[in-house]
């Protein structure tokens, strides 16, 4: 135990922490919308495509968060069009960045040959070699995502809850959308320090899944999702820590854990309802 | 705006989808001021179609239509509310109470920007008064029966103040009691708040008892005038 608290002030330890909690604010927030517009594998693919772009980055020598950024806004702009276009189905056109993503991506990292390059960390996340320039661009973000979520509530609401009535209200729907889709874009580039580019999509739906087993309103919904989000990362980083594994992995089971605790309860409270009434 | 000047003016619009389906032919349709006008038509006959280029969710591809007066605006559609089919509201999972969705109603009202005022929450509780909903404002829209659910989005579309209403098929899948009740506040919408409604069914029954003037559309508006003319021509029956 002492040895644990002692660990807890390390500096380090304590920027991971910081992002941890930071990312899990932001992509908590998105992941209500996410899962309530039916676009749960948008992180997935946005995820693969940010790791075609983070190699592109490697391979052209440019600084690969910058590339990868760029693809993923690229990618959020380029999903949603496929998408709001109805060419293609939506779940389609997610397939389709991801796996050009996956694709280029290995192809340019093999390219590239990049010894000091480590293919794990990008993949899983290695949030305690975070710097203290990647906690301040995330708050940077957390002030933005909030700003506009706060600014575009009422309007995302009633997009959500129905976009046909919406867009017949005189709102231009497709603005949000774009502007939701970028978001989640920068999200997931921020997010893969802290869990890597194959479990961003965790946080981006767990959170928000079991913050609307319980909530009866958006506001409660968020304030529940923030909650669930936070403490995945605190357990999971602090179990990490005990038990000498992944962050990344350690915080999306902390996530899984809280879904399976939410939906149990919801279970049992059912359950003894209708033993009362059976009585 | 005089009651004699139309508030929804369709001129010969037509619509085709890329793949060459023609939804609609020459559509020429007038709505005037407190109308209450039934839009009936068989499946497929482009009723929904037709709802859709008078909300703006899609351009005709010949034709001109107006919105009281104007071309279809942003600003003009503030001032339509919609009641959509029953079908929409299929997600039980959805966090908002029926006080919240009803409030959702008030989102143009209120501008960009803008966080809900002492109005929109005093216009919210006027509306669930009104449509005798007042006991459900804190329940969780999943849970309501469809036609509770049709009530509320009724509220929500009232809450917008508008002037016109279009309601597509908004009781189907409703039990006849709740229907009946849903459509007396119709009336009473029309008659002491003079707001005009465009009702669209495949219910020639219901279209005839509620509606001062019907519009048949197959492919095209194969009639429009009043309720009388239309039950005195058996010739448009036998059409559609």
């Amino acid at each position: 135990m002492t040895d644990l608290i002692s660990f807890l002030t390390e500096p380090f330890i304590q920027r991971a922490f910081a992002i941890g909690i930071i990312i899990a604010i932001i992509t908590s927030v998105l992941s209500v919308f996410v899962v309530l517009k039916r676009v749960s594998l948008l992180g997935d693919g946005l995820a693969h495509s940010t790791y075609g772009g983070l190699a592109l980055g490697l391979y052209l020598g440019l600084p690969p968060l910058w590339v990868g950024s760029l693809v993923a806004v690229l990618s959020a702009v380029g999903i949603t069009k496929s998408q709001r276009t109805k060419r293609i189905p939506g779940d389609a056109a997610v397939a389709l960045f991801l796996v050009l993503g996956l694709g280029a991506g290995t192809v340019l990292i093999s390219l590239s040959r990049s010894y000091g390059f480590n293919l794990e960390s990008l993949l899983f996340g290695s949030i305690l070699l975070v710097t203290p320039e990647q906690v301040y661009e995330a708050s940077l973000l957390l002030a933005l995502v909030l700003s506009l979520v706060l600014i575009m509530f009422k309007e995302l609401v009633f997009i959500t809850f129905d976009e046909t009535q919406a867009m017949a209200a005189g709102i231009r729907t497709w603005a949000y959308d774009y502007l939701f889709s970028v978001l989640t874009g920068l999200a997931v580039i921020i997010s893969v320090p802290v869990v890597g580019v194959l479990l961003i999509a965790a946080l981006l739906v767990l959170p928000g899944l079991a913050s609307l087993q319980v909530s009866r309103s958006m506001r409660q919904s968020m304030l529940i999702s923030i909650a669930f989000g936070v403490l995945s990362v605190i357990l999971g980083l602090v179990g990490s820590i005990i038990l000498d594994t992944a962050s990344g992995a350690m915080i999306v089971i902390a996530a899984l854990g809280i879904l399976l605790t939410v939906g149990f309860s919801k279970w049992m409270k059912r359950r003894m309802i209708l033993g009362q009434v059976m009585l | 705006m005089s009651l004699y000047n139309p508030v929804v003016q369709l001129e010969n619009v037509g619509v085709s989808y890329s793949n060459g389906f023609q939804a609609l032919t020459n559509a020429t349709l007038q709505v005037y001021g407190r109308d209450f006008l039934g839009l009936i038509g068989p499946n497929g006959s482009g009723k929904t179609t037709l709802v859709s280029v008078i909300l703006g969710l899609i351009k005709p591809t010949t034709g001109s239509i107006e919105l009281f007066g104007e071309p279809i605006s942003r600003r003009n559609l503030r001032r339509v509310g919609y009641v959509p089919q029953k079908t929409m509201l299929s997600d039980t999972i959805f966090p908002s109470t029926v006080f919240e969705t009803v409030l959702m109603g008030r989102t143009v009202r209120t501008g960009l920007f803008r966080r809900f005022g002492k109005e929109d929450y005093r216009k919210v509780e006027q509306e669930l008064e009104h449509l005798s909903i007042q006991d459900l404002r804190n329940r969780r829209i999943g849970e309501l029966s469809g036609g509770q659910s049709q009530r509320v989005l009724l509220a929500k579309a009232l809450a917008s103040d508008p002037e016109l209403l279009i309601l597509d098929e908004p009781t189907s899948g409703v039990d006849t009691r709740s229907a009946a009740e849903f459509y007396d506040s119709l009336k009473h919408l029309n008659r002491e708040h003079d707001i005009t409604i465009m009702l669209v069914s495949h219910d020639i029954g219901l279209v005839t008892k509620l509606s001062n003037r019907v519009a048949c559309l197959n492919g095209g508006v194969c009639f429009q005038g009043s309720t009388y003319d239309f039950k005195i021509n058996p010739s448009i029956l036998a059409e559609l």
